[in-house]
């Protein structure tokens, strides 16, 4: 046992030196890219296939052996890597720095790299759970004619996820942001040719730069922010980390100076040295203290801090749709079903989880900002689930099934339980990539029928997709012991149990909408099972008789129904904690997440508890959700076709039509915003651009220059004498001159 | 003595009727006499202040200019036949081909 826990924490290449060839994590599939898109055409099918695959699978080998060194330990010592800004190392972490990227004056941003462990179980996500979709996907493409671009994209897209996941600073973390955005709208519209789908893309595209436009606000706020905390501290605030704190601040200095105001280790540090209220401060600046000069001028730290978040969860709202930039995920199942599994379940739309997560120390700072997140993410939920009800597109019953999951997510980082929202994006990554593979599957399988009406029994047909669909489901739903059950309900227990200061309400209302919540994902999610592969063919299907899909198509979704399962290793109690047995996940992260606990314990404006869920609790939880998933197997299974024929009271038939037709929030929006602005666009153009400066300024110019062209031509008239006579004339006049100048 | 301003009213008169011929007659031919009358009053003007100076420098310039009307008139003259060959008039009204 004890060799196997030897082995597990020696990684086989030393961490520093692996530490220099991080950035080949993300330079494979940029290759892979370069290489299918620019060369595929020639290259074939085949070669794409092996090319597109062996770089997301060398990129996961890399993610291995990174996750590796960051559970490193020789000798008692944990791997650890020197932290710029202050005089203590970074436990558990390995990074690497390549230069700087620009500065401008005192803005400085670098090319850095950095795994500890929350990047590290990240990074395994995204490479393995890629390298399966690309597998996947060889089958799945394999009648499509530009797989080459399809290919390309893929791995273009793990380019830039990994590139956010691997970012030491905010900015280049943008730039994997910007980056899975646009392989977003590449791979939405990868059928371009049918315009809606294409437009489905720009969709997404157009509701993601908002999010990008708040998060670019964001971080400016940020980088004024550090700009008034470095002027304004004095040495009493970094007591707060110990050692001599003239030399703390001076090399807090130092490390601005080398790495910029956007680092996240900078960031780190300053969170610990800025205490909530000013007698903690010792003389120094606190979250209370406003800000000297500067356009912040006149504000206090923790209104701009706050106001920093909000804006940053706009961002979040707008990559991990929750409302209101949610509106594009459902759409976005136009593209391919394995598109749909990468980026719209286990990958992109976690980014915004995940930078939270990175941004932990500074949310424990402001309690509104997390009561705001946690509310966004109920409510958000609670729609999205609602709208599942009556959806009969099984794409769109997983899209709005993972807006749902994402709301929780957000739940779980908003009430500050923040590792378990980071397993429930892992478990989630799991199921959902699961779901939405096997969807896939029998679509291919079905002549691409989606409506889930129209199938049905598909179990005995395809039975690989109906085991681990099934599998799949019972863990999205959260039926023990599975491990999606865990994860949900650790996050609901976190819910329940940390506190806001100023918004100790919200602690049990969410908690009880959580457990509202896990109900209707129960009966959606039973409703999808049932309705696609239980029950009798449907009358309507277009192939009377399905096949199972290749080996290419059901080994990833074995692979990912048993990690499903396994998953829940990570929630049990199993390590040894401060105050008993604490569950893996959480002592895993305890090193990423030791700054936010700290802080909190400290300012007292955030209460993070730190229980596990009694058995009690985990009863009610698998209960709530057995009576939900029951009553949809009764009303699909029994109720409904004992009354088919029968039609339903106008009530139920006008809820239902409402929620099927997505609570008209398209339409709002269309009414509110899009036709607004694209009048505004019309005026601008039909005035400004045709009148103004088309016709007035342009050809406005050449006309006038062509008149006076033609006026002036009549000066030119042949005659030798008229210009010898202008001559003269011209001498005379500086005669008359010179002969003035010499009178006066 | 002769007031030297004498001489110069009357070369700035005979450089007055010269511009205007050259600016109105017709006549190519007649142009270039009036060029000449032009050179001429210039020299005039030259000579009546070299005698005023009691320096040599009006008289020198004097024969530059001469000797330089003489090849312009050699040139001018020329052109004016190669002209004449061409169109058949030496009338400048009607040599307009630089007119738009």
């Amino acid at each position: 046992m004890d060799a196997l826990k030897q082995f597990f924490m020696t990684a086989p290449v030393d961490p520093t030196v692996f530490a220099q060839s991080l950035w080949l994590i993300i330079a494979l599939p940029l290759l892979g890219a370069f290489v299918c898109g620019v060369f595929g055409k020639m290259l074939g099918r085949a070669n794409v296939h092996l090319i597109a695959c062996a770089a997301v699978a060398g990129s996961f080998f890399l993610s291995v052996l990174a996750f590796w060194s960051v559970s490193h330990v020789q000798g008692g010592v944990p791997v650890s890597t020197e932290n710029p800004f202050s005089a203590g190392v970074i436990r558990y972490a390995i990074s690497a720095d390549y230069g700087t990227w620009f500065s401008a004056g005192t803005f400085r941003v670098n090319y850095g790299l950095m795994v500890d462990h929350l990047s590290g179980i990240l990074l395994l996500v995204i490479t393995g759970v890629g390298f399966l979709i690309h597998l996947y996907s060889t089958s799945y493409m394999e009648h499509d004619e530009a797989y080459w671009r399809y290919f390309a994209y893929l791995n273009l897209f793990v380019a830039a996820m990994l590139t956010l996941v691997l970012a030491d600073s905010l900015v280049l973390l943008f730039v994997g942001w910007e980056g899975v955005g646009m392989a977003s709208y590449l791979l939405i519209g990868f059928w371009y040719s049918d315009t809606a789908k294409a437009w489905a893309g720009r969709k997404a595209f157009v509701t993601n730069r908002i999010g990008d436009f708040a998060f670019l606000i964001g971080s400016f706020l940020v980088v004024l922010l550090v700009g008034a905390f470095n002027a304004q501290a004095t040495s009493g605030n970094f007591a707060q980390l110990g050692g001599n704190t003239e030399a703390a601040q001076v090399r807090f200095r130092e490390g601005l100076q080398q790495r910029g105001p956007l680092s996240f280790r900078g960031l780190e540090v300053m969170a610990n040295a800025l205490p909530a209220t000013a007698d903690a401060a010792q003389g120094g600046v606190s979250l209370q203290s406003t800000i000297a000069e500067g356009p912040l001028a006149g504000r206090t730290f923790g209104g701009v801090l706050t106001v920093a978040l909000l804006l940053f969860l706009l961002g979040a709202a707008g990559k991990s749709a929750q409302f209101p930039l949610y509106v594009w995920l459902p759409d976005a199942m136009a593209g391919p079903t394995p598109v749909s599994a990468l980026i719209h379940a286990a990958t992109m739309v976690t980014a915004g989880v995940y930078l939270f997560s990175r941004m932990s120390f500074l949310l424990v700072m402001s309690p509104t900002a997390m009561v705001t997140i946690a509310i966004i993410g109920t409510f958000t939920s609670l729609v999205a689930a609602l709208i599942a009800f009556a959806q009969d597109d099984i794409k769109k019953v997983l899209a709005y099934s993972t807006v749902s999951q994402l709301g929780i997510m957000f739940m779980g980082v908003g009430m500050g339980i923040f590792w378990a929202a980071v397993l429930h994006l892992v478990t989630h990554a799991f199921f959902k990539a699961c779901l939405f593979l096997g969807a896939g599957s029998v679509m291919h399988g079905n002549a691409d029928e989606t409506d889930i009406k129209k199938l049905g029994g598909v179990r005995r047909e395809m039975p690989w997709t109906w085991a681990t669909f099934l599998i799949a489901t019972l863990a999205i739903t959260g039926i023990v012991p599975l491990s999606g059950f865990f994860s949900k309900d650790a996050i609901f227990h976190g819910v329940h149990h940390n506190h806001l200061h100023g918004y100790e309400w919200a602690s049990n209302a969410l908690y009880y909408v959580g457990l509202l919540i896990a109900a209707c994902t129960a009966f959606y999610m039973s409703r999808l099972y049932l309705l696609t592969f239980e029950g009798k063919r449907s009358a309507e299907a277009k192939v009377a008789h399905a096949h199972e899909s290749s080996w290419y198509m059901t080994l990833p979704l074995v692979v990912l129904a048993v990690l499903s399962v396994v998953a829940l290793v990570y929630a049990l109690p199993l390590m040894p904690g401060r105050n008993g047995p604490q569950p893996v996940m959480e002592n895993f992260l305890g090193p990423v997440f030791a700054s936010a606990e700290r802080i909190a314990a400290r300012g007292k404006l955030v209460e993070l508890d730190h229980s596990v869920p009694t058995l009690g609790n985990y009863l009610v939880a698998w209960l709530v959700v057995v009576a939900s998933g029951a009553f949809a197997a009764f009303m699909y299974m029994k109720f409904f076709p004992s009354r088919a024929g029968q039609p339903a009271p106008a009530f139920a038939r006008s809820a239902r039509r409402f929620a099927q037709n997505k609570f008209y929030v398209d339409e709002a929006y269309e009414f509110l915003v899009i036709r607004p602005v694209k009048n505004v666009s019309a005026i601008l153009y039909k005035l400004v651009d045709t009148v103004l400066i088309d016709t007035v300024a342009v050809r406005g110019t050449a006309w006038v220059t062509a008149r006076v062209g033609s006026a002036l031509r009549y000066v030119q008239t042949g005659d030798a004498q008229a210009y010898a006579a202008v001559m003269a004339l011209a001498l005379l006049g500086g005669a008359v001159y010179a002969l003035i100048q010499v009178l006066q | 003595m002769v007031p030297i301003s004498y001489y110069l009213i009357l070369a700035a008169a005979l450089f007055c009727i010269g511009m205007f011929g050259v600016l109105i007659r017709r006549n190519a031919l007649v142009v270039f006499m009036c060029v000449e009358l032009m050179l001429n009053a210039a020299n005039l003007t030259f000579l009546a202040f070299a005698k005023q100076n009691g320096d040599f420098t009006g008289h020198v310039s004097a024969f530059f200019v001469i000797a330089v009307a003489a090849a312009e008139a050699s040139i001018g003259l020329a052109i004016v036949i190669a002209v004449f060959r061409s169109r058949g008039t030496v009338n400048i009204d009607e040599m307009r081909t630089m007119k738009h």
